[in-house]
């Protein structure tokens, strides 16, 4: 019976489209991280999909999660969230008696529908937890480098400015590293990260901007790195804006402190043995002759949606930054070593 | 101040002594002057120290109360600690013993709910969590659990995302969690104030054992004809060396650590007796490594990149182990590390479980303890100390990736399995208090 439902969403008919809920959920909410927008979606979609057994949900779960994946060019972000919310279902079921005695399903499935808000809330909650934690790294006098336009990171840099609970206001100078590729979905098309640059100015945080090119050069003046990461793989490492794991390696060539900010949820179950390991469709070394380069001015092409999973524009590309080359991962259960992120997620799957 | 122990040079023995006879604000007081003075200094005595006077604090607490007597110790800890920040046994001792009380109230609350839920028939927004778990071995999930119970943030699964919410929704269930915290004598007649006293003994118990213990892992690292470096006059280095000399041969180079710790260095090799009667109990009575006919080699620090070629091992004492894995020692370790990694020799830190202290090391510079200058140039020379700057750093700090395996009193750790030792001897809410 489920497979019928999905079947007929997958056609593109009426039910419930996880894809355009999910991406309407990303739009509405600028706060919103990925895997929440997912944990989001798959609620939606339980509210809207009628299920009585354990196994007809497990089932819906698994398809729409799939589906989710396939339309979305990366699914890294998103697959932290479809997984804790599928594990979570099936870890609490194991373990009878504890949201109510014998109506167990129902009592779990009305719980996770009716605090879809709440969790939206502990997440954003989380980056304050983090901000509060990342807060001592940051001493007065320091100069921290920073990319991309992780939101934990604009937070724990503005936390840092205006602290209540210290005496004085931590004096600190940052180095923004901006992309140099424009972003898409910004009409203004300035780099991801200036809106974070100028709230920080606004704050009275000096804040230069450089360009990918001068990180080498500007590490110097560096006291430390702190960057954000869109998901935090098994072995400690992260999945994290283009441009990451060469910050990671040129701190670590010049020996100064690399600091991952990361929401808990961001863990996901993946081991990327390299760089070309991860389950993304980008095309960034792209190999051509005059002939491709001429044939693409006479049609410029567009992502087809095939049965591939489609390409992921340049701008939102991602690299992987193995967990040598972090110090620290700033998270909202604790400044962990990378190798602490491996138990965190052996705690939820087995 | 009155002290009845005249004859006694101040230190641990003496306070120790008159820590029974006197009234605790004046040990309190009395303590806090010694580690202000540095009459109290190695990580051991400052953590025997805090131990016994914690143990006074609490059996001198007329309540059982563990709200009262997490505050009591809290401000007698933080008097300690800001004695002297540096020597964070003193801080990891506090914190043991807050986790202790911690414990045992939430074993009396977990009794008492458990009744009271068994009459309620647990109705779904009772206010046990998803994370009430089951596993026996994940303490950290049942710690979550109880954590939430008394509203406390803390909570270290990535579960907590999508827990049941407890904190807003069931208001119902709000008086209920911080009733057993108000009242905790209502409990089924189990003295928290006994309990925590036992704990403390157990600790002091561990401060005296920890080093046998290390040395126990001895034979497991020290083979047949190695060639082990080490420095400083560190009294669980030399238990451990001893251990593995009675089964085996082997060459110790030893550096001496000039100028704060050559004296006792020196000593600790030719098996004279200190000077130092603090350390009477441990040192005073053992062989020196020579007298079980293993070659000691003393040489200055500075030789030691030179030697390091053909040394099979580095063993180093420390002075305190931070939560990043990194530690702070005697200076000169860093030099010592530095030079093993460029050899890959492998580095191992021997230090008790009470030396780890879950503070986060972020400004490396303020751990570094500075020492007197005359020692590195005597105030006879005046005319020289006059024109230039001495300073005599008494630390370093070995950041973890110089350090290959720690042995505690637990067995041997990797520096990033680190923190889950701390997650396990500390309790989150006590890092800063």
């Amino acid at each position: 019976m489920a497979t019928e439902t999905r079947s007929s969403a997958a056609a593109g008919a009426k039910p419930f489209d996880i894809v355009a809920s999910y991406n309407e959920l990303l739009r509405s909410d600028p706060d919103l991280t990925m895997p929440i927008a997912a944990i989001e979606a798959l609620v939606l979609l339980l509210t809207k999909e009628p299920s009585s057994t354990i196994s007809e949900t497990l089932d819906l779960l698994e398809k729409s999660t799939t589906i989710l994946k396939k339309a979305n060019p990366n699914p890294i972000g998103l697959s932290a969230g479809t997984d804790l919310f599928q594990r979570y279902l099936i870890t609490t079921l194991q373990r009878p008696g504890q949201l109510g005695p014998a109506g167990d399903f129902k009592a779990i499935r009305t719980h996770l529908l009716t605090n879809g808000r709440l969790f939206i809330r502990r997440a954003k909650e989380s980056r304050e937890k983090i901000a509060a934690f990342g807060r001592g790294f940051i001493r007065d006098g320091c100069t921290v480098l920073t990319n991309g336009g992780s939101r934990a990171v604009a937070s724990l840099l503005q936390k840092a400015t205006a602290d209540e609970g210290l005496p004085s206001a931590v004096r600190f100078r940052v180095i923004y590293v901006l992309s140099s590729f424009k972003n898409a979905d910004d009409p203004s098309g300035e780099p991801e990260g200036m809106e974070t640059v100028r709230a920080l100015r606004a704050k009275g945080v000096p804040v230069s901007t450089i360009p990918e090119s001068a990180v080498a050069y500007a590490l110097g003046k560096t006291d430390m790195v702190i960057v954000g990461a869109e998901g935090v793989v098994e072995n400690g490492g992260i999945v994290s804006r283009m441009g990451t794991y060469q910050i990671g390696l040129l701190a670590k060539a010049i020996g100064k402190p690399f600091y991952v900010v990361a929401e808990s949820h961001k863990f996901v179950r993946l081991y990327p043995l390299g760089q070309y390991d991860l389950p993304i469709n980008q095309h960034v070394i792209d190999f051509k002759y005059d002939d491709d380069i001429t044939e693409q001015k006479e049609e410029p092409t567009t992502p087809t949606n095939g049965d591939r999973q489609i390409e992921l524009p340049l701008c939102d590309s991602v690299d992987f930054t193995p967990p040598h080359l972090i110090s620290a991962l700033i998270t909202d259960s604790g400044v962990l070593t990378p190798s602490a992120v491996s138990e965190e997620l052996i705690k939820i799957w087995f | 101040m009155p002290s009845t122990s005249v004859a006694l040079t101040p230190g641990l023995a003496s306070f120790l002594k008159s820590l029974n006879t006197n009234p605790i604000d004046t040990s309190i007081e009395n303590l806090v002057s010694l580690l202000k003075r540095r009459q109290i200094r190695h990580s051991r005595s400052c953590a025997t120290a805090t131990a016994y006077l914690l143990l006074r604090v609490i059996s001198a607490c007329r309540t059982s109360e563990p709200v009262k007597l997490i505050e009591r110790v809290q401000s007698v800890g933080r008097r300690l600690i800001a004695a002297q920040p540096r020597e964070m046994v003193v801080g990891n001792i506090v914190r043991r013993v807050l986790g202790l009380i911690r414990d045992e109230a939430e074993d009396d609350r977990d009794a008492e709910f458990a009744l009271s839920e068994a009459g309620s028939e647990s109705q779904p927004q009772t206010p046990r969590g998803f994370d009430d778990s089951s596993l026996p071995l994940d303490r950290d999930m049942l710690r979550t659990e109880a954590d939430r119970a008394a509203s406390r943030p803390p909570l270290t699964s990535m579960f907590s995302l999508l827990s049941h919410p407890v904190e807003d929704n069931s208001p119902a269930s709000t008086p209920g969690t911080q009733s057993p915290r108000g009242f905790p004598g209502h409990g089924p007649g189990k003295d928290v104030r006994a309990e925590v006293l036992e704990g403390i003994n157990e600790i002091i118990d561990e401060l005296d054992q920890v080093d046998d213990q290390i040395s126990s892992y001895a034979l497991e690292h020290i083979h047949s004809n190695e060639i082990i470096l080490t420095h400083t006059s560190s009294t669980t280095v030399q238990k451990f060396l001893l251990k593995a000399a009675s089964k085996r041969k082997f060459t110790v180079i030893h550096a001496e650590s000039f100028p704060n710790n050559h004296d006792a260095t020196h000593a600790t090799v030719s098996g004279a007796s200190p000077v130092d009667e603090e350390n009477l109990s441990f040192e005073a009575f053992q062989k020196p490594l020579i007298a079980l006919g293993i070659t000691v080699i003393l040489i200055p620090d500075s030789a030691v990149f030179a030697l390091m070629s053909r040394v099979n091992k580095v063993i180093l004492g420390t002075h305190s182990v931070l939560a990043n894995g990194g530690l702070v020692a005697a200076a000169g370790t860093r030099v010592i590390a530095r030079a093993a990694k460029v050899h890959q020799t492998p580095v191992v830190v021997v230090s008790g479980v009470y030396k780890l202290s879950p503070v986060y090391p972020f400004d490396f510079d303020s751990l570094i303890e500075y020492g007197d200058a005359s020692k590195v140039l005597p105030f006879e020379d005046g005319d020289l100390v006059d024109q230039i700057d001495v300073q005599n750093p008494l630390y370093d700090y070995v950041p973890a990736e110089l350090v290959d395996l720690y042995i505690t009193n637990l067995g041997g750790h990797a520096p990033s399995y680190l923190y889950r030792i701390v997650s396990d001897h500390y309790r989150k809410e006590d890092i800063s208090f």
